[in-house]
């Protein structure tokens, strides 16, 4: 049997999230689980289309708060899929709104999940193994 | 000319005859038929005549006290007769007045009105025409009209009009119309406002836990038994603020979101509830006769079903708990019942447990909105509900459904 942790790719993981403690525990729950993943921040849409702007240090997946001043999550995922590079990064909600409306425009326009931020910080840390579990063992597009 | 030829000839001549007395009679027969018709039409006719004269008196009558304005014009549109509604409708002094229609048919709507009255002639009728006009007295109206031509000898010599004002009834519609694009547009905003409102809310809720989580992980050595308890206790009680968040975004979306129906099969919903819900080893869930499909929105219905069903079981303090859900038919509606054997209501509360934030038993896991949200579902579903209850023997909510 393979080691998956050997067999894991390390992620370049762009977080676009206004809230400095959620930005804490993205970056905490990945030292807790000891993942070798690199976490890039933005605070808002806009801060995260400049940081794309560099085409050659481009994410491998893009984790998406939909609640966020200036540029919101579904503003920003509608530029982010109308551009003939950047539509291929994955994308995936990570928000408290389980608002059907939101959910169904997300997966209009394209995105690769939609996780639901849980209270508990147990079931956070949990989730987010899952999530990025599934995705190390992903193959993705190399840009 | 050879005999042969005569004979043929003659014969020919002979067969000619036949023929022709043959069509003689035809004639004849036709003639008498002919006459007879006549007759009968002429009897008729003088019928007919004799009822009208009868019932031209009463027609006057019905002319003068019809509520509606009634006209009649020729066929150029020249108002030849009119009733006193039409006197007043189309803003004359009196009936004697001479005018003519078209004139009177305000400029926007002239082609549409040209185009009724082809439709009028060639068809020979016309119902349900709105256009707008302009009174004697310069005023805007907009009016409604059924027409028909009126014939002599089967030749259109007059048109005759009942002519309703609907320009107060038209605009009572475009308000109620406006006001309830308007209603739509507000409860959207709300349940808008009440997603945002209860991300708002929960966010914070969130990061407490995670900071308070953060301390006690590290700080374990440092802590105290009774600060570790201190801690599990803020964490409960987020939970429990939580839960109340997610149940007033509940409450307020029951009513305001799609209202979709759909056929739904409670005997398949029940089955599936079963299996979400956490029963207890000692509690059994019987229903005690097939469940019908009815129209309705099905996550509605399911919610209706679980919140009774988990407060059922959540109250039982028996050491066998029974569930019992029953149905009768009762014609419009469905009757449907949920029975259990726990601590029962008093009959004081009967009321008050189905308003907002009224629960009887202040506990972790109950928040005082589940029944106001079941009350809200079966209200969405032209139903009531009720309960049976007596104290320590159980209780039964009964509540019905429209099929």
């Amino acid at each position: 049997m393979i080691n998956i942790r050997e067999t894991m790719n390390t992620l370049n993981i762009l977080l676009i999230e206004d809230d400095m403690i959620e930005v804490m525990k993205l970056n905490r729950t990945i030292s807790k689980l000891e993942l070798p993943h690199n976490i890039v921040e933005a605070n808002n849409g806009e801060e995260a289309l400049k940081i794309l702007q560099k085409k050659d240090e481009l994410p491998d997946i893009i984790l998406l708060d939909l609640n966020m001043p200036k540029l919101n999550g579904i503003e920003f995922l509608n530029i982010l899929k109308k551009d003939d590079v950047l539509k291929y990064i994955p994308t995936i909600i990570l928000t408290t709104s389980n608002n059907q409306k939101d959910l169904l425009e997300c997966y209009r326009i394209g995105i690769a999940g939609y996780v639901l931020k849980p209270l508990k910080y147990e079931d956070y840390v949990s989730k987010i193994e899952t999530l990025l579990g599934y995705w190390s063992i992903n193959e993705l597009k190399q840009i | 000319m050879s005999q042969d030829k005569i004979d043929m000839l003659q014969r020919a001549l002979a067969r000619e005859k036949a023929a022709r007395k043959q069509a003689e009679k035809i004639l004849e027969n036709k003639a008498a038929e002919l006459y007879e018709a006549k007759r009968k039409l002429e009897k008729s006719y003088s019928e007919l005549e004799a009822l009208l004269n009868k019932t031209d008196s009463q027609l006057q009558g019905v002319f003068e006290n019809i509520v509606d304005a009634y006209v009649i014009m020729d066929l150029w549109g020249n108002i030849l007769k009119m009733n006193n509604a039409a006197v007043d409708l189309l803003g004359f002094t009196d009936a004697s007045e001479n005018g003519n229609l078209m004139d009177m048919v305000h400029p926007t709507d002239l082609e549409l009105v040209a185009e009724t009255f082809k439709n009028l002639l060639s068809e020979g009728s016309v119902t349900d025409s709105n256009f707008k006009i302009v009174t004697k007295q310069k005023i805007e109206k907009l009016v409604h009209v059924n027409a028909s031509i009126i014939y002599d000898e089967g030749q259109p010599v007059a048109a005759q009009g009942i002519v309703r004002d609907i320009t107060e009834i038209n605009s009572l519609q475009i308000q109620k119309e406006k006001l309830l694009e308007k209603l739509e547009k507000s409860n959207n905003e709300l349940q808008e406002y009440a997603h945002i409102v209860s991300h708002d809310l929960k966010s914070p809720l969130r990061s407490i836990d995670a900071l308070v989580n953060w301390i006690k992980e590290d700080n374990l050595e440092k802590l105290d038994d009774t600060s570790i308890q201190n801690f599990n206790l803020i964490e409960t009680t987020l939970e429990k603020m939580e839960q109340l968040i997610s149940d007033v975004l509940m409450y307020s979306s029951v009513g305001s979101e799609s209202l979709e129906k759909q056929t739904v099969d409670l005997d398949a919903l029940i089955k599936e509830l079963k299996n979400i819900l956490f029963v207890p080893d000692h509690v059994s869930i019987n229903v005690l006769q097939p469940l019908p499909k009815i129209e309705g929105e099905k996550v509605k219905l399911q919610q209706l079903f679980q919140n009774l069903i988990s407060n059922a079981i959540k109250f039982i303090d028996k050491d066998v708990g029974l569930v019992e859900i029953d149905v009768k038919d009762i014609g419009t509606h469905y009757e449907f019942s949920i029975k259990d054997n726990g601590i029962g209501i008093e009959e004081k509360f009967h009321e008050k447990i189905f308003k907002i934030f009224h629960a009887l038993n202040k506990s972790k896991d109950s928040t005082g909105i589940g029944l106001s949200i079941v009350k809200k579902i079966v209200d969405l579903h032209e139903g009531h509900i009720w309960l049976e209850s007596k104290p320590n023997m159980g209780t039964t909510f009964f509540f019905t459904l429209k099929k």
